[in-house]
């Protein structure tokens, strides 16, 4: 490797990089929140259970996308791309949940008759 | 950079770019314009789960209690532990620090290798117990409507996460061979970086799949 080459005082500031701190502490919050949303996943929270979930799945791909994933360091327009694709996905889920929220619930499959429907005289 | 930079080419500068650091912009937001693309292909997934979890609410709870949750936990501790190592990987070649880097990916794949397997042994007891996708379900113990749905949506959506483990660590090798033979340095180390970021996203759809499947 031309390693000594091409360390000049300014590359050698230029690429140096994070303490690996950082990524420790991140990876420690990821395994904590994982815990925990194992934890409530196994409670009976009723309704609440699926939007904690969502919102412990959502804080654990911010630290990845954030720190791993160095989007705190990215130029505009990566970021721009990335947040667009989520910002579509969660239209995308909007529409179709406005619709299945407001479905009559005769509409939804579990309010087809069973065979155990009583018998027509 | 230096003045001798200006006279000698860049080995890794293709012709069609001025300079290395409009290349490096290019192929990054390049890198992030397909990880986009990759968010909207699992978001259809993750809208197909809801649609179906909607419809039969029951079945979906019930059938999600039938997975090992001890193999969905040590998978999620496997993926983000990987995670951690392709980003010191990343951190280890921006210093110039190639064995260290070589060290990172190598236990990086090693992790993938343990998740393709733990997701190979609960296939397989899901295909002896016959919770099968489809038509060819037929699970004694969840009898309900619909829980033959959860299991198609488990077996796509696991599926297709597992394609990208399979993908990525593909490409993590590929990687590591550049790095054992030399190609990286703190001067040019975009390959790795980007190699990194789509191992990233397997870990991140993984930290929605995890809860969504086994934990509703």
């Amino acid at each position: 490797m031309a390693h000594e080459a091409t360390e000049t005082p300014a590359s050698k500031d230029e690429h140096h990089g994070h303490g690996v701190g950082r990524y420790f502490l991140v990876w420690g919050l990821l395994l904590l929140f994982t815990a925990t949303t194992v934890i409530t996943g196994r409670m009976d929270l009723g309704a609440a259970n699926i939007f904690i979930a969502l919102f412990i799945a959502t804080v654990k791909a911010t630290l990845v996308v954030l720190f791993f994933m160095h989007m705190t360091e990215a130029p505009g327009a990566n970021r721009l791309v990335f947040v667009v694709s989520l910002v579509f996905s969660i239209v995308l889920m909007i529409g179709v949940f406005g619709d299945l929220w407001t479905r009559n619930p005769m509409t939804l499959p579990s309010a087809a008759p069973t065979t155990e429907a009583p018998e027509r005289p | 950079m230096s003045s001798s930079d200006a006279h000698a080419p860049n080995p890794h500068l293709a012709h069609h770019y001025e300079t290395i650091e409009k290349q490096d912009y290019a192929v990054r937001l390049g890198m992030w314009l397909f990880l986009g693309t990759e968010v909207l292909l699992f978001a259809g997934l993750f809208l197909g789960y809801t649609v179906y979890r909607h419809f039969y609410h029951e079945a979906f709870h019930e059938a999600s209690r039938h997975l090992d949750l001890w193999a969905g936990i040590t998978n999620t501790v496997v993926l983000i532990t990987s995670s951690l190592s392709v980003a010191l990987a990343y951190n280890a070649i921006k210093q110039g620090k190639t064995k260290l880097c070589a060290g990172m990916l190598i236990f990086t794949i090693v992790c993938a290798f343990t998740f393709l397997a733990i997701k190979g042994i609960e296939y397989h007891h899901k295909f002896q117990e016959g919770a099968l996708p489809g038509k060819w379900y037929h699970y004694a113990e969840v009898t309900a409507p619909g829980a033959n749905l959860y299991y198609t949506v488990y077996f796509l959506a696991t599926g297709l996460h597992a394609f990208h483990v399979i993908v990525g660590m593909s490409i993590l090798i590929w990687i590591l061979s550049r790095v054992l033979r030399g190609h990286f340095s703190e001067s040019y180390y975009v390959p790795v970086e980007l190699g990194g970021l789509y191992w990233h996203l397997v870990d991140l759809v993984w930290i929605f799949l995890f809860p969504l499947l086994y934990l509703i």
